[in-house]
Parts: C-alpha cells; sequence; structure tokens
C-alpha cells in the first residue's frame, strides 16, 4: 500500500465535512456584505472594545472589512480551525477508535509513513477550504460591486491557512501520542478557543498584551493582514510549530502502542467500581437505566442533551437578560441596530422590547433549532440506529411487539423535547427576572410550549422515516432540510405578507406572537395534531416492513 | 413419536420462499424439528441458513409459505412465540456501553420470569465475565454473553445461528454438551452452521441447504452408514477379492494374504453377514465415517445427490 493511497482514502473520507463548512462560509461573506452595505455602520464603533477586538474589528471599517473581518477571521477561523481538528483528530485516534488501524498498519506501510500520508491529507484539506474561501472573497466584492482596493485578500488566507494548519496538526500531535479522540479534540479546541478570548482581551488589560503572543490565535489576525498584507514572522510562527508537532507527532506514534478498539469510560463506570459507590452506581447505571426500552435509550443520548440543555439555558437564556440591559444602555437605538428584513429572518421582534430581543435572539432561531437538533436525532437513531446496530434483532428476539418498541422510542423523543423546552423556558425566565425585564413568565411558557410542539413535528418526521426506512441517513436529513426549508418559507411568507407562509409549521409557532399575546391553543393543537399524525403512521410502518440486516 | 404431527413439531416451514427483488434467497423450504431433537441446519456461506431463522423469527416477512413455531404462526403469533424462545442471532450486536450483566437484566426485564440464579450457573459454565462492559470483550466472550441471553429463560426451543462463532475450542465443547442436556430435558435446540465436526457432535437430524434449498434431510447416523469409510479385515484364511467385491457399496479392494483393506459406504452389519458366509473374523479395524467428504460434494455441486452415489459404492475415496 503507499503512502498516496493513504492520502487519497483520507482525503476522500473527509473532503465532504470539509467543503460543506467552507461553503456554508462561503456564502456568509455575500450575505454580510450585503447586509451591512443596508445599515448604518458607524453603529459598530459604538461597541464596547472588547467586542470589537474579538470580533477582530479595526477602527472605523468600511464595509468589506467588516465582512471579511466577521466571516473570516472569527466565525471561518473558528468553523475552519475547528474542520482541521476534527480531521487532525480522526487520521489516527479515529482510526483506532473504529478499530481499523491494525488492519491499516497490517499493510506494508510504516507508521511513520502512514502518519506523514495522514498529515499530507490534512494539509491538503486545508489548503483547498482555504483556496475556495480565497475565492469567494475575490468574486463576492465583484458580483456585489463593493470596492476593495487595499484589502489583501491573498495574505489574509495565508493567515488562515496557516493557522487551520496548526489546530489541525496539534489534533494530530496529541491524538499520536495518545490515540484519545476526546484529548485530542478537547485539548487543541480547548487551545483555540482560550487563545481565541485571551488574544481579543489581553490587550484590553494594561501591561499585560504581550502575554497575548504565547496564543497561535496571536499570529493570525493581530498584524492586520487584511489591512497591512502578509506578515512574514508571524505566518512563518505558525506555521513552524506545524512543523514541529508534526514532528512531536511521529515521535509519539512511532513509540506507543495502538488502543484495541475500546468504549469510553464515563464517571458512572469509575464510581461502579468505587467499593463506597457501588451501591447507588449500580442501580443508577445498571438496574434503573435498563429498566424498560425508552429509559435505556433515553441513557444513550444524553451528552447531546446535555449540551443543548446547557446552551440554551445559560447562554440563550439566562445571559439573554443581562446582555439586554447593557445593550439599553448604550447611547444607540438598538430598534433600528438590523434591517426589518433581517430581523424577520431571525424571527422577527422589535428589538426596542425585550419581548422582541428575546425573539431575535433566543426564539426565532435558536430554540427551534435546539429542539429539533434534539428530537430529530433522538426520532431517527433511537429506531434506525438500533437496527444499523444490528442490535434490534436480538432485542426483539424478546417477547415485545414492534408496535411497544416503536411507542417506547416515540416516548424517549418526546420526553426529550420537553426537557429542552422546560429548560429553555426556566433559563429565559430566570434572565428576565434577575435583569428585572418584566417578562410575562406565562408568556414564556407558552412560547416555549409552542416551540417544543413545532419541533416535536420534524421529530415525528424522523421518526416516521427512521422507522419506515430503518435508515438514519434519511431520517436525519430529510427532517432537517424540511424544517430549514420551512423556516425560510414563513420567514419569507411574514416579509411579502403572503398566503403559503401558513404551510409552513413555523407559521404556527410565533405566527400568533406568543410571548407578547400569550398561547394560542388552535395553534397548539394544530401543531400536536400533525406530529400525532405522523407518529401514528410511523407504528405500522415499522410493523410492516423486513427488518434491514445491516 | 408423531413426528409428522403439528403438535409434535418445535418448528414447521411449508414452503417458505424468500425473495429479494430478484434474488431467489429462500425456495419451496419445507422443514420439520422435532420437539426434544438438536436438529443441525447446515449450509455453505449464503445458502439461506440465516434467512430461514430471520423469517421464522419474524424479523422477514416470507413472499410465500409459512413457518410455525411450538404450533403458532410465526407472523401472527410471533409475541407469543417468543416468550417461549430463545434466539442468538448471527453475526451478534449488543450495547457496547452496558456491562454483560446490564445487558441480561434488560433482556430480564422485556422477557420477565428469568432466575438470575440460572443466569450465574450459565455464565459459571461459559466462563463469561458480565461485569466488563460489552464493547470491551473480544468478540468471544461478547457471544458469550449473546449464548446466556439466548438460554437464560429456560425456553422450550432454542435458535442458535452461527453460536461457536469466536469461542475457543473448550467453550465450543460446552456449549455443545449444553445443547445436548437442553435436548435431554425435552427442549429443542435448531443448530445453524457451516461446520460439520459441530453438528455431528450434538445433533440428531441434519438439514442441509444450497442456493436456497433444502438439498438433504438425515439422521447423522443415518448420514454415518452412508458415508465410506475404510475397514481392514483380518481373516483365518486367504482372502478372495469376490466376496468382498460382491457386497453392494465396497470398492477399492486390496488383498494381502489373510489381511483385506477395502472402502466402504452402508451398514456393517451387512458386511459383516457377508463376510461371516465364507471366514472367520479375526479382528476388524475401521475409521471413522468420513462425513466432511460428503459435506464437501454436498456444498460444492447441487446436480447429483452424493449419499445416492456413495452408497453404490462407485465414489472413490480421495
Amino acid at each position: 500500500m503507499s503512502a498516496l493511497a493513504v492520502s487519497t482514502m483520507t482525503v476522500r473520507d473527509r473532503w465532504r465535512g470539509v467543503t460543506i463548512a467552507a461553503v456554508s462560509l462561503a456564502l456568509m461573506l455575500p450575505l454580510a456584505m450585503a447586509a451591512y452595505q443596508s445599515i448604518d455602520i458607524s453603529l459598530y464603533d459604538n461597541f464596547p472594545e472588547a467586542m470589537r477586538t474579538l470580533m477582530g474589528l479595526p477602527e472605523g471599517a468600511d464595509i468589506a472589512t467588516l465582512a471579511y473581518s466577521v466571516v473570516f477571521s472569527s466565525y471561518g477561523a473558528l468553523t475552519i480551525g475547528g474542520v482541521a481538528i476534527a480531521v487532525g483528530t480522526s487520521l489516527v485516534a479515529g482510526e483506532e477508535g473504529k478499530g481499523t488501524i491494525g488492519v491499516l498498519l497490517a499493510n506494508p506501510i510504516g507508521r511513520q509513513r502512514l502518519l506523514t500520508a495522514k498529515a499530507a491529507a490534512l494539509v491538503a484539506l486545508v489548503v483547498g477550504a482555504s483556496t475556495l474561501l480565497w475565492a469567494v472573497g475575490r468574486a463576492t466584492p465583484v458580483l456585489l460591486d463593493v470596492n476593495i482596493a487595499g484589502l489583501h485578500i491573498g495574505a489574509f488566507t495565508v493567515h488562515f491557512a496557516a493557522s487551520a494548519a496548526f489546530y489541525g496538526m496539534l489534533a494530530l500531535a496529541i491524538s499520536a501520542w495518545t490515540g484519545s479522540r476526546g484529548a485530542a479534540s478537547g485539548g487543541a479546541t480547548a487551545v483555540m478557543v482560550i487563545g481565541f478570548f485571551a488574544t481579543g482581551l489581553l490587550p484590553l488589560i494594561s501591561g499585560a498584551a504581550d502575554l497575548a503572543k504565547i496564543f497561535p490565535w496571536y499570529y493570525l489576525g493581530a498584524s492586520q493582514p487584511l489591512l497591512h498584507g502578509l506578515d512574514i514572522v508571524h505566518v512563518t510562527i505558525l506555521l513552524a510549530g506545524s512543523v514541529v508537532l508534526y514532528a512531536v507527532a511521529s515521535f509519539g506514534f512511532a513509540r506507543r502502542d495502538l488502543r484495541d478498539r475500546s468504549v469510553g469510560t464515563t464517571l458512572v463506570d469509575r464510581l461502579r467500581e468505587q467499593p463506597m459507590t457501588k451501591r447507588i452506581a449500580d442501580r443508577i447505571a445498571g438496574s434503573a437505566r435498563v429498566s424498560r426500552i425508552w429509559i435505556k435509550t433515553a441513557s444513550e443520548h444524553q451528552a447531546l442533551l446535555v449540551i443543548v440543555v446547557t446552551a440554551m439555558f445559560w447562554m440563550m437564556g439566562v445571559m439573554m437578560g443581562p446582555i439586554y440591559a447593557g445593550i439599553r444602555r448604550l447611547p444607540i437605538d438598538v430598534a433600528n441596530v438590523l434591517p426589518e428584513s433581517m430581523l424577520t429572518f431571525f424571527g422577527g421582534g422589535d428589538l426596542g422590547t425585550p419581548e422582541g430581543y428575546y425573539q431575535v435572539e433566543t426564539f426565532g432561531m435558536m430554540m427551534p433549532i435546539a429542539v429539533v437538533l434534539v428530537a430529530v436525532a433522538v426520532g431517527a437513531k433511537a429506531l434506525a440506529g438500533e437496527e444499523e446496530n444490528r442490535t434490534m434483532a436480538v432485542l426483539l428476539a424478546n417477547p415485545v411487539r414492534r408496535t411497544r418498541v416503536v411507542l417506547e422510542k416515540m416516548l424517549t423523543m418526546v420526553v426529550y423535547a420537553v426537557i429542552v423546552g422546560v429548560v429553555t423556558f426556566a433559563g429565559v425566565s430566570v434572565g428576565s427576572l434577575i435583569s428585572g425585564l418584566g417578562m410575562s413568565i406565562t408568556n414564556i411558557a407558552a412560547t416555549c410550549l409552542l416551540a417544543t410542539l413545532v419541533s416535536l413535528v420534524f421529530g415525528a418526521l424522523a421518526l416516521l422515516l427512521s422507522a419506515a426506512t430503518g435508515q438514519t441517513r434519511i431520517a436525519v436529513s430529510v427532517p432537517t432540510g424540511a424544517a430549514v426549508g420551512f423556516h425560510v418559507l414563513n420567514s419569507l411568507g411574514e416579509l411579502n405578507g403572503a398566503w403559503w407562509g401558513r404551510l409552513s409549521p413555523f407559521h404556527y409557532y410565533l405566527g400568533s406572537d406568543p410571548l407578547m399575546t400569550g398561547m394560542d391553543w388552535g395553534n397548539g393543537l394544530l401543531l400536536a395534531a400533525i406530529t400525532a399524525i405522523l407518529l401514528a403512521l410511523a407504528v405500522p410502518a415499522f410493523a410492516r416492513r423486513d427488518l434491514r440486516q445491516r | 413419536m408423531s413426528a409428522t404431527s403439528t403438535a409434535g413439531s418445535a418448528l414447521r416451514t411449508e414452503g417458505l420462499t424468500k425473495h429479494y427483488g430478484d434474488f431467489p434467497a429462500l425456495v419451496d423450504l419445507d422443514l420439520d424439528v422435532r420437539r426434544g431433537e438438536v436438529f443441525g441446519f447446515l449450509g455453505p456461506n449464503g445458502a439461506g441458513k440465516t434467512t430461514t431463522i430471520r423469517t421464522v423469527m419474524d424479523e422477514i416477512r416470507p413472499t410465500k409459505g409459512t413457518a410455525t413455531v411450538l404450533g403458532l404462526d410465526s407472523h401472527r403469533d410471533s409475541v407469543e412465540i417468543r416468550r417461549h424462545i430463545g434466539y442468538l442471532p448471527s453475526d451478534l450486536a449488543l450495547y457496547p456501553n452496558l456491562t454483560g450483566r446490564d445487558t441480561l437484566t434488560y433482556f430480564a426485564n422485556l422477557r420477565g420470569g428469568v432466575e438470575w440464579a440460572h443466569v450465574g450457573a450459565l455464565a459459571e459454565r461459559l466462563d463469561a465475565d458480565l461485569s466488563k462492559k460489552v464493547g470491551d470483550l473480544s468478540s468471544g466472550n461478547r457471544q458469550k454473553v449473546g449464548i446466556i441471553q439466548a438460554m437464560m429463560s429456560r425456553p422450550e426451543l432454542i435458535i442458535m445461528d452461527e453460536p461457536s462463532t469466536g469461542l475457543d475450542p473448550l467453550v465450543q465443547r460446552e456449549l455443545q454438551t449444553m445443547m445436548r442436556e437442553e435436548a435431554n430435558q425435552g427442549h429443542t435446540v435448531f443448530l445453524s452452521s457451516h461446520t460439520l465436526s459441530e453438528v455431528q457432535r450434538v445433533a440428531d437430524r441434519v438439514g442441509i441447504i444450497r442456493s436456497g434449498r433444502l438439498i438433504a434431510l438425515e439422521t447423522v447416523s443415518g448420514l454415518r452408514t452412508k458415508a465410506t469409510r475404510r475397514v481392514e479385515l483380518d481373516l483365518d484364511a486367504v482372502a478372495d477379492p469376490a466376496v468382498f467385491l460382491a457386497v453392494p457399496g465396497t470398492g477399492d479392494v486390496t488383498v494381502d494374504g489373510h489381511r483385506v483393506a477395502l472402502t466402504y459406504a452402508g451398514r456393517m452389519d451387512t458386511l459383516l453377514a457377508a463376510v461371516a458366509v465364507r471366514y472367520q473374523l479375526l479382528d476388524l479395524s475401521t475409521q471413522e465415517a468420513d462425513l466432511e467428504e460428503i459435506f464437501l460434494r454436498f456444498y460444492r455441486d447441487e446436480a447429483t445427490d452424493p449419499t445416492a452415489s456413495s452408497a453404490t459404492g462407485t465414489a472413490a475415496t480421495a
């Protein structure tokens, strides 16, 4: 097996994810430029300095600079850095986790060559993504007729690519040393994110500015390559760092015992080993967890739930209160910050009121995304996932009806969606209370209930498709696509005041303005009825069909 | 034993047919597994063994024909059936994050009526570690959890699809003993396998399937009588080859004074009776019947019936 084959195979496995990330960023650039064209951008000069440095915004920036900075140096660099970390992690630790490293190294290829081939694939992917972004960065201003004279897109892209390569290599180095996916992606992401905040905030503290130089993030944008061109020293530092990390990776990979495929050890597992905590941990992780199909299913998707629920409670719930209270004190007309058309896309709302602000930030998009994400993931994986993992055969060897299996999996999905809804309700209520925004708690509850109901429509669709096809791919992609499509349809309908906006389930979520007017039971019942119909169809769909073997 | 009546059948298929698109995975399969026997279901990879079992388990539905288990319809009464049977799927997959004990607790909760003392006894006999996470077990140790799962409710019928996969020879032996014990208690074991030696050791009867069709159905002892074996006889006088060639099923006769060596396929008493007419038999040695040869021929070529051809003695032993 030649090293080239390994590189090619790795690129082939990974190019899709990288391309999707790059294309979505590329699409954001024209969107951002168009948006900034229509608003008074001097607003940004009123932003607190910390926020401006975090977003990489130079003072007095023009439209193009703003758009590039926002899209590329914060979102873009974080996204592509994250993708590079994911790839870097998968190269070695991923193969070990899946148990494929053994058969790969059974071929006459040394570990050193294997690692080189994998690293080459990583570099190729980063260069590919950066080139794509560069091309879009050149083309967009021409299409939108924006003047970009004096902006060094090419130099900026080089910084960008070198930075992404660095984080990818960091993940590769950790994964080569440890073989642990968690350590590699967690460690590299922590370095990146801490660097992002540190380089943004440290310069604000007098005397601490130089401290920022210890973070790799500093060398991405501190020299403002977009305005001043390539900073050879900074780029060299990033590239040299990547080479050093690659050397560290090869040294570590060459001397380590390879891991066998294994499952992670969780906190509960450790507790079960301790004599002190064994009894109680055994009850929770053992007998209680496996007492029913739906409870066991629920235990399998906790990680996703915990992440989503934490984000919704703190970031989208509690924190939005003080942030809004802070913004209200700024000497700007909050209501006119964003164009009406853009607000509508984020769920509409009057930024002059706390309700409107929460609608834009939390309820318009984030909450449906959160609940749809959880409901679709559980709806799809609970049933089709068990079939794809081939455990359905042994589950159905027991005297349980297929109908019961579907119903219990359904119950898990509904319980999960309700948990996200309730926690968001709690977060927003706390946010409003601690900041004295005086929002109606009943109305918040009504909005969260409607958000949960509208998301369950898509969760139910996922469950139906998972019951009918047994393929998680279909059961995840179709409802997700439908949710995005219907959200856009609803927004466009609102913009144009057209009747067809009502075809979207989302119309029955915020259409009645529940945050101001309270619960619309008619809308709630309609959404619940659609969900019930989809779920009812799932039962015969699963009962009638041949189970897939794999 | 009223083996032909449905009441006496543990598992019965009639004209069972399954097509995947145009591909006939199973064609007019008629099987009748009696209560209290170990039935070996043999065939090469891809012959339709697993398709048969998955149809019986109601995982997939027949294109034509029916299957009844313990007198119940495999589709209509599938839940009731599963109350009384244990099942070990081929290429077993379990939940990697659960320990063996959690896994068995889960299935015991779904099933009800499982005695934990029995689970412990099974685990001990198979030397299974139930405290480790299934994902951390080797495939053989994972298989043990699957076997316990199939046997823990003391089912009337146990269906096992390639149960020996990954097991070491000692555990394979133990499993075979356990299967025999089940049969001795009046339970039925349906054992699907592609290795003859396993089936030969435990099964009472054997069905052989190839390309979705049942091509032979025999008792193991019946097969053995049809198998060709080498026989050596020490006689009280110089042997005459013609005497031996006259017995149906003999071949390859070589005479060395008082000693005769030959190949023989058939019942041993027929041969001995023919010898006793002319000679006194001083000593006799015989190899174990070479069933493997029969099976290899079954697997390779479906056009001819190898039991028939070997019984005539014309087939040479290689």
